[in-house]
């Protein structure tokens, strides 16, 4: 397979008014970064130069028996290239994880609706095991753009904490906690005086099991804190097409690919 | 091919077209043979990727006469070289659908074929009598979508209930009447004769095949509606199949083909097979710009073959 040199077909696409379809991007890297859990580097300049957080991209087995995308929140991007962080659940992320640098793999994105971080605020990023991902890239985004805003973070952890330090040059504070010790609303109250007295208004950007972000909404809908979460769901096409990942909303099944995959708590009638 | 273009079809960039191989169906000429396959086309979505008036046709999602929920989620399954999914028809509902979908899809100079959906006889005449002075160019009747409880398949796999629906549907139109079989069938030949003695222009085929995957963790159905419909590459000789039994049974009705076509050479083998045009329907979920691509190809395709193409041209079939 040749090297992919995106930028002059992006710079088509535009052109045309379209965004690029699936394409080969070629792999940087790829490392364990701790127990069964995945980073992959791709370069993709089309992705670095308009993903926003929350934002996902559609990955493609090679093996023609898998047809379907699995999507990956993106997790950093650093000139051109794109990181995303995955832990194996299947024979498509088991295929993935036998990538190396040098490899070429197939992509569609960004896709989605992104986290709406327009204000200037303390952002609190609550996020749970493989929901991680897409809050590291907020937080590389909000330490970006210098407008005032704060970033706290509090990610909860089955056992190992293998995101503190990736998110800690971005963030103004880092908290974690696993399992065993509790989960992340117990760190939210043992947090909540810290929170209260940053510079800013707390605004929480969530990403995680939809137990844990239910009761992220319950916590922060109880003290009037607006809250954003991204939903993960079983997809089909990723992009809007199938109608296959719906939630449950008071206004009726929204798909969580293309509506979302950021909601706020009220979209989600999560405030009870 | 200049480097430029070879890249911009490694990326699925495509520039404008010019056509070089028409068809006609029913009555109504698509630029091209190639439309988008009912349930994997949403404009909001596709018409990112590419320009939906480039396409032969593009025939939309089920419209019902209210607004459908579908069914709950999971709502999609993978299955070996393809998919299981149990949407169960979810639309914002026909009057919705005339004042939103409709007229942004011909502002835009697409060719539309609105895929009709119900839950019983009545559900499809309001439909189809809202939709009878609109600008829709076809409607399809979708009487094989097995993912509903009522209406769908069940009026598609009964000779007499279709014979009694399309007769009554064929009053209250004048537009191009396509009927999409089902193959969950023992025999769809008759069910094909069913359709066009009852007043079907042209037949669409097929529709989704029944399947299911199960959870082995938790031993139960992946998806929520328990089966669903099978689409993908892996459906593809078996629908190939079922049009060529109706062409060989059914000479002169307009046949669109159906069922896993990813590229012009699968497309290609449909017209051999007696089709007059085909759709793309999964493929479009692994690749949003995979109908225009295939589009394409066929047309490159039909170059090398001036008597199939002349003939599809002049709309006739075997």
């Amino acid at each position: 397979m040749p090297t992919v040199t995106t930028r002059t077909v992006e710079q088509q696409a535009i052109k045309a008014g379209r965004k690029p379809g699936r394409r080969t991007d070629e792999v940087i890297a790829a490392s364990v970064l701790s127990d069964g859990i995945y980073e992959l580097v791709i370069r993709d300049p089309y992705v670095a130069r308009t993903a926003e957080p929350a934002q996902f991209v559609n990955l493609y087995p090679s093996d023609a028996r898998m047809v379907l995308p699995r999507p990956f929140g993106v997790a950093k991007i650093e000139g051109d290239d794109v990181t995303l962080i995955y832990q194996i659940v299947g024979a498509g992320t088991q295929e993935f994880s036998q990538l190396q640098a040098g490899d070429v793999v197939d992509v569609l994105g960004p896709l989605g609706k992104p986290f709406d971080v327009s204000k200037p605020a303390n952002y609190v990023l609550v996020g749970g095991g493989l929901g991680v991902p897409p809050l590291l890239y907020a937080a590389q985004i909000l330490n970006q753009r210098n407008d005032g805003s704060e970033v706290t973070s509090v990610f909860g952890y089955r056992d190992e904490c293998f995101a503190d330090d990736l998110v800690a040059p971005f963030a103004d504070r880092t908290h974690s906690i696993v399992n065993a010790e509790g989960n992340v609303v117990d760190l939210l109250n043992d947090i909540e005086d810290e929170l209260n007295n940053a510079g800013k208004q707390p605004i929480i950007l969530s990403c995680g099991p939809t137990p844990m972000m239910k009761a992220v909404a319950a916590w922060a809908s109880k003290r009037n804190i607006p809250a954003q979460f991204s939903l993960e769901a079983r997809m089909g096409c990723g992009y809007g097409a199938c109608v296959a990942c719906v939630v449950d909303t008071p206004s009726g099944r929204l798909k969580v690919c293309k509506d979302g995959p950021v909601f706020t708590t009220e979209e989600l009638g999560w405030e009870a | 091919m200049s480097e430029q273009t070879e890249q911009a079809e490694q990326m699925n960039v495509f520039e404008p077209h010019e056509w070089r191989h028409k068809t006609i169906v029913a009555g109504t000429e698509w630029k091209n043979l190639v439309g988008t396959a009912s349930g994997t086309f949403q404009l909001d979505a596709c018409g990112d990727y590419y320009d939906v008036s480039q396409m032969g046709a593009i025939c939309t999602k089920g419209v019902s006469p209210v607004p459908w929920e579908g069914n709950p989620s999971p709502r999609t399954a993978e299955s070996p070289s393809g998919m299981v999914n149990a949407v169960g028809l979810q639309n914002p509902g026909v009057d919705h659908y005339l004042i939103d979908e409709l007229p942004r899809l011909k502002k835009l100079g697409a060719m539309v074929i609105t895929n009709v959906a119900g839950h019983s006889d009545e559900d499809y005449t309001q439909v189809v009598e809202k939709l009878a002075d609109s600008e829709a160019d076809m409607l399809e009747i979708n009487v094989s979508c097995p993912n509903v409880s009522h209406g769908g398949m069940s009026v598609g796999t009964d000779p007499v209930v279709l014979s009694r629906l399309i007769k009554h549907l064929r009053t209250l139109t004048d537009k191009p009447m396509i009927v999409k079989l089902s193959p969950n069938v023992t025999d769809i030949v008759q069910i094909a004769h069913a359709a066009v003695d009852a007043g079907a222009d042209a037949l669409s085929l097929i529709n989704t095949l029944v399947g299911m995957r199960i959870d082995i963790n938790t031993g139960k159905p992946i998806i929520a509606n328990r089966t669903g419909g099978v689409s993908g590459p892996a459906i593809f000789p078996i629908a190939l199949s079922f049009v060529w039994r109706v062409r060989q049974a059914i000479p002169d009705i307009p046949i669109i083909g159906i069922g896993g076509i990813d590229s012009g050479e699968k497309a290609l083998e449909y017209l051999y097979a007696g089709a007059n045009a085909v759709e793309v329907g999964a493929a479009a979920l692994f690749d949003p710009t995979a109908p225009m691509r295939v589009a394409r190809e066929l047309d490159d395709l039909l170059d090398s073959r001036p008597e199939l193409a002349a003939k599809l041209a002049k709309g006739q079939t075997w």
